[in-house]
């Protein structure tokens, strides 16, 4: 469960975020649909507490994230933008430090991280050091590393960015997999048909404001258009970010 | 604090495997000894030389002077036939000097006149200037002994002629100039301390940022101070191997080479006082870690960072650069220098003379003072945002 209220965040003159407010429910897809620089990542990055919001709060499984932010980290697995793994360890030593990382250990840890490795069916790289990795071999570790503690709310900056047909498909499914186990998962992306297809909830932002948000018939439903990609460009006033 | 040995261990692991970078690390740890006891060879060889090789001398017309030959041989001087050309022979640098003895020396030496011999050499050959001098030393010598024994037989006393008598005293010897490169031996054991762990810092610090993995790794649920420590400890096994092979290393060299012979000077790097060192340089080790730790977190790529380190690492030899033209003594503000003090106290154990212990408890603990604060910031670094973006 995330509650977003009013969060803002500026860097010098530019304002990134303005006053966003919304809810991310257990066992919902929740999807930040907004173009390139519309201010999506600095909300997840607030959410994820590695930047603090000037104003406004925001709140994780109830904890604030500026008050409490060890306690939103351990409730939180995060897929971010950057995803560099640690190339002279195995994807098995990297897992296995974030999941120590998060205070798991011993056959717990090790049963957690088999399960993962099964899950996303990485039996073949598991032992190997990472260095070399495809780019679709490189997102199965991050995923792991960032999913090994089994958290209840998971926020995944663009997670089929740069990936092939197959990977894109293989990642959908396996956001679907998560919801479907009562997760709270919260997505970004700039691509309205990704949106459309994952998302029980969207949230429309454009400069660093929300333009609308709801499910998709409410959307289309709000804005009187017939499909919910003219609603999209109704609620951002352009066609700017389409794809 | 178990987390503390979590980070530790996950970065000594990965810092083990990338066995280049260490291994670099190593080759400025026995860099020191290498340096110093390649320069003690060749000055220890170079004493042996002057003292105990003869000086081959050509010489043109040998029997034109049987008596000069005679002394130049009691001398250590071995006569060898001189080559066709001498002034070329000399010029191309095959013989050092050559003694040319005219046709008409024998006539002129019978006569009790000026007899002229001519010693051919190259003044701007370094090389061949311990020879000439040497040649020229023994046959004004010669002169002056063949011109005392004509006054006597005159019946005038030597001391008539000789007004004043110059003795020259010459202390620039080979063992002065080892001296002053022992005295950067200190600052060599400094140097190999903070080499030692540059490599694990830059990895660790600004290879993390480059990798893109320390947006990843500090989303974990671990105050930063956390991984500031971790990471820091990490560079010290390193660091402390670096020390200790560098001590080994210098160990090696002063108890194998006969330095006392080479300097007239006793060095004493014996194991008790190798450990001694090693203890004073402790608190050396966390303070490079820590200052390497926040110059390395301002660098944006390892490739960055490896430009900033070696300068840093540098810096702690100005004051040991001085110590080799000035001598300090160590005073109680020496001793709040970190790096400087240690340098001081290696130096004087090495020389043999007794410690102060106030001053080694002194230096130990405003190192450590320095390196507990310098670590503050550090962990303050790494409280900000720009840490990981660097646009905020």
């Amino acid at each position: 469960m995330i509650e977003v209220q009013n969060l803002s965040k500026s860097f010098g003159k530019v304002k990134a975020v303005q006053g966003v407010s919304f809810s991310a429910a257990d066992g919902q897809i929740t999807g930040l649909l907004g173009p390139n620089g519309a201010g999506k990542s600095t909300t997840l990055r607030m959410l994820y507490t590695l930047l603090k919001p000037d104003s406004g709060f925001a709140r994780v499984d109830g904890f604030d994230i500026t008050t409490a932010a060890l306690d939103v980290q351990s409730r939180i697995g995060v897929l971010s933008d950057a995803q560099g793994l640690y190339e002279r360890l195995t994807a098995r030593e990297n897992i296995r430090y974030f999941g120590q990382l998060h205070d798991l250990n011993g056959a717990g840890l090790e049963k957690q991280i088999e399960q993962l490795i099964t899950l996303l069916d990485m039996y073949s790289i598991a032992n190997r050091r990472t260095d070399g990795f495809s780019t679709g071999e490189r997102l199965k570790v991050a995923i792991a590393r960032a999913l090994v503690h089994d958290p209840r709310n998971v926020l995944l900056d663009e997670p089929t960015n740069g990936l092939d047909v197959a990977s894109t498909r293989a990642m959908r499914q396996f956001i679907l997999q998560l919801r479907d186990a009562g997760k709270c998962i919260l997505l970004t992306s700039h691509i309205m048909q990704e949106v459309a297809a994952l998302c029980d909830h969207i949230v429309i932002i454009s400069k660093g404001t929300i333009a609308a948000q709801g499910t998709p018939d409410e959307l289309i439903q709000k804005t009187g258009k017939s499909n919910l990609e003219d609603a999209f460009i109704e609620a951002i006033g352009s066609e700017e970010g389409l794809e | 604090m178990s987390k503390v040995w979590i980070i530790l261990k996950k970065e000594v692991l990965d810092s083990l495997r990338d066995y280049r970078s260490w291994l670099t690390g190593l080759f400025w740890a026995v860099f020191g000894p290498l340096l110093i006891g390649g320069m003690l060879m060749l000055i220890g060889s170079s004493v042996r030389e002057d003292i105990e090789k003869p000086v081959n001398l050509p010489v043109q017309n040998p029997g034109g002077a049987p008596n000069l030959i005679r002394f130049l041989e009691r001398n250590d001087v071995i006569v060898e036939k001189a080559p066709a050309d001498p002034e070329a022979a000399v010029k191309n640098g095959d013989v050092n000097v050559v003694l040319v003895i005219p046709e008409e020396y024998a006539e002129d030496f019978s006569s009790s006149q000026t007899a002229t011999i001519q010693l051919i050499m190259d003044s701007s050959r370094q090389s061949a200037l311990t020879d000439v001098s040497r040649i020229q030393d023994l046959l004004e010598l010669y002169g002056n002994y063949v011109g005392l024994l004509r006054l006597i037989v005159r019946g005038v006393s030597p001391e008539v002629v000789q007004a004043v008598r110059v003795e020259q005293k010459d202390v620039a010897t080979p063992q002065s100039r080892a001296t002053f490169f022992i005295s950067f031996l200190p600052y060599f054991i400094i140097f190999a301390i903070f080499n030692g762990a540059a490599p694990i810092i830059t990895d660790t610090t600004a290879g993390e940022r480059e990798r893109r993995s320390l947006e990843p790794l500090l989303i974990n649920p671990v105050p930063r101070r956390t991984f500031v420590i971790g990471k820091l400890l990490a560079a010290v096994p390193f660091s402390l191997a670096s020390l200790a092979i560098t001590l080994a290393g210098f160990g090696m060299v002063f108890n194998i080479l006969p330095v006392e012979e080479y300097l007239g000077l006793r060095i004493g790097l014996n194991v008790f006082t190798l450990f001694l060192i090693f203890l004073i340089c402790l608190p050396v080790v966390f303070f490079a870690s820590a200052v390497q730790m926040v110059v390395a977190s301002f660098a944006r790529s390892t490739k960055e960072a490896g430009t900033y380190l070696p300068f840093i690492a540098l810096i702690p030899s100005l004051p040991g650069l001085a110590l080799a033209f000035f001598p300090v003594k160590p005073a109680l503000w020496t001793m709040l220098i970190p790096t400087f003090g240690q340098q001081l106290l290696i130096n004087q154990f090495m020389r043999l003379e007794p410690i102060n212990i106030s001053n080694a408890i002194i230096s130990t603990t405003t190192t450590l003072l320095m390196s507990a604060a310098i670590t503050f910031i550090a962990m303050k670094l790494y409280e900000r945002e720009r840490i990981v973006f660097r646009n905020s």
